[in-house]
């Protein structure tokens, strides 16, 4: 019966994917490809929310390094293949480097300092005006190409995302609930156990953030192809913080919900936008209520409701896009 | 000195009450643009400082009533509180005061100079100094001389027992989050004619005075005093010796305390 409802929401899903760009406008499906690319990046940060334990303050200083890594090196390169794997090993570098300095602190240090690091990120990429643009920003002269001609029609980039984004959630699926992920849960609930039992918990949190921050990378460096243009405002802390709501808007503890919360957030954005300039006021105030709820996000709520309704759960990941026609 | 007034709010938030308070900028923001406003309206600078600080200690209290309440021990939830709150203030200070640069003018009484040798220095910096100093022996008399001090440090190691003596543990707490944000308030009037203020200073600041009171360490406003101190000095020492690094070599600093002392130069222990 589970089994059953869950490939009709599959094909559901598929077929809601493909009809997407016939249905609404382009501006929707700028949108989507939009709420795709942070929905991936809020997942690499809900993943090591609610799946290792560490609260990153700083998250974006990946998604801005995979950012800008297309940027700069997009001007010598032209491989997509290449210049998306460069971002991607290069945020996770940067991940290992920091993370295994950073991850020896307690929860309270290790969120100071993810803050303070992409700070530090955000200033050198202001102060080194020659190489990235400074404050201006930089535009990305690299194009998308996996082979198959340059991807510069928006309904392309639209199925590029999509498809990258499901990669990225089977990507962590996969990863919870193989034995390393296990292993990295079990130390979010108890690490002195863990310890006992003779995992070295230091090398999996470290594992957690830099398959984390590679996730990032990968987001950022689709959103300089998708924005043909980076900026410090890629790394300021206030974004690594809105990645945060997202997540905590969405559901910690599921895959799928920080997606949903990115969904919900850019939706709101852009809807609100339109009628008042005071949005993040209304977001910060939905987002406080969240909190002060304690129900969890989204995800969380749609369960309860849907456990009372029917006792069963539905596979929340066709929500998501439902959420994104809305 | 004004990095010491800042961090010993945020220090005695954070470290006294075992609070993460990301909105501890935001309250800068807010103490300055408030007696921006009451200069503007002619009231006189020491009026206006007085004001700001009792305005933004009665926010402390709302916000510590109706906000954080119930997340005592919970730092999650503290941070997701406090930034949404961050969130929430700085935007509706773009809707009051609106987006530009302003400077608080410097009060008449302290616009002069001092020569020094052959440099000059103005008298206002050293007030700000001074008020520092005067805040500093204000607190240590309070800490260990008073015994509202050692209430305050026996309700931070045990809330329940100490309520069980019949003391009104959360109006203390209330009145001790009033007084870190009253002093956020209070830097943020004195910062006003030195840095002025403008959109986007609540997060410079956050981020610096948290530097200053993680390499300080948790719960010793003595450790933010000699830290403030360190930073403002390699400020402005790197200011002038590399202008594009000075925020790279405070942050190695930072990983170089933490690394040899986890819990900051002063650290009681590992609170949080």
């Amino acid at each position: 019966m589970r089994s059953a409802s869950k490939s009709v929401w599959t094909i559901l899903g598929i077929a809601l994917f493909v009809a997407l760009p016939f249905m609404v406008s382009s501006y929707g499906v700028l949108l989507t490809t939009e709420i795709f690319i942070m929905a991936i990046f809020a997942m690499s940060l809900g993943y090591l929310m609610g799946y290792a334990g560490l609260v990153s303050l700083g998250h974006a200083a990946f998604f801005g390094i995979g950012a800008y890594t297309i940027a700069l090196a997009g001007d010598h390169i032209a491989n997509t293949y290449v210049l998306i794997l460069l971002a991607v090993v290069f945020s996770g570098l940067i991940a290992w480097i920091s993370g295994s300095l950073f991850i020896r602190t307690s929860a309270f240090y290790f969120l100071m300092i993810t803050l303070a690091f992409g700070q530090l990120l955000y200033a050198l990429v202001w102060q080194l005006k020659p190489i990235t643009g400074g404050a201006d920003g930089k535009k990305v002269s690299a194009v998308m190409d996996f082979g198959f001609g340059p991807i510069v029609d928006p309904n392309m980039m639209y199925v590029v995302t999509g498809i990258l984004f499901l990669l990225s959630y089977l990507f962590l699926r996969k990863l919870a609930s193989s034995p390393a992920g296990k292993v990295i849960k079990g130390v979010m609930e108890n690490e002195n156990r863990m310890k006992s039992l003779g995992y070295n918990i230091r090398t999996y949190k470290l594992l957690a953030y830099t398959l984390s921050g590679m996730l990032a990378g990968l987001a950022g460096a689709l959103y300089a192809y998708y924005n043909v243009f980076v900026s410090p405002d890629l790394i300021i802390w206030l974004f690594s913080g809105q990645v945060l709501i997202m997540v905590i808007v969405g559901g910690v503890g599921t895959l799928i919900g920080p997606a949903v919360g990115a969904g919900f957030f850019l939706i709101l954005q852009n809807y609100m936008s339109s009628y008042t300039e005071r949005w993040p006021m209304i977001m910060g105030i939905i987002f406080i209520t969240f909190v002060l709820l304690r129900k969890g996000g989204i995800v969380n709520l749609l369960a309860l409701l849907g456990k009372k309704r029917s006792g069963g759960e539905a596979d929340s990941l066709d929500r998501e896009q439902k959420e994104a026609v809305r | 000195m004004l990095f010491f007034l800042i961090a010993v709010g945020l220090s005695i938030i954070l470290g006294v009450m075992n609070i993460v308070n990301l909105s501890h900028g935001t309250f800068f923001m807010l103490g300055g643009y408030i007696s921006f406003s009451l200069l503007n309206g002619k009231v006189s600078f020491w009026l206006a400082i007085v004001v700001s600080v009792i305005a933004m200690a009665i926010f402390g209290v709302i916000v510590e009533r109706f906000l954080l309440k119930n997340s005592y021990g919970k730092e999650l939830e503290q941070v997701l509180l406090t930034f949404g709150l961050a969130f929430m203030l700085a935007d509706g200070v773009k809707w009051i005061w609106g987006t530009d640069l302003h400077m608080l003018p410097t009060p008449a009484l302290l616009d002069t100079s001092i020569p020094m040798g052959n440099v000059a220095f103005p008298v206002y910096r050293l007030f700000v100094v001074l008020v520092g100093a005067v805040i500093a022996i204000f607190l240590w008399y309070m800490e260990t001389r008073t015994r509202i001090g050692s209430m305050i440090r026996a309700g931070v190691d045990d809330r329940e027992m100490v309520s069980a003596l019949g003391i009104k543990v959360n109006l203390l707490f209330s009145g001790v989050f009033a007084f870190g944000a009253g002093l956020a308030g209070l830097s943020g009037v004195l910062g006003g004619p030195i840095i002025g203020m403008y959109p986007g200073m609540d997060s410079d600041i956050l981020v610096t005075s948290l530097i200053v009171v993680v390499i300080g360490g948790l719960g010793s406003w003595k450790g933010s005093f000699v830290s403030a101190i360190l930073v403002g000095l390699i400020e402005t020492l790197g200011k002038v010796w590399f202008p594009a690094l000075s925020m790279v070599i405070i942050f190695l600093l930072m990983i170089a305390v933490l690394m040899i002392k986890p819990s900051g130069l002063f650290g009681r222990r590992n609170v949080i």
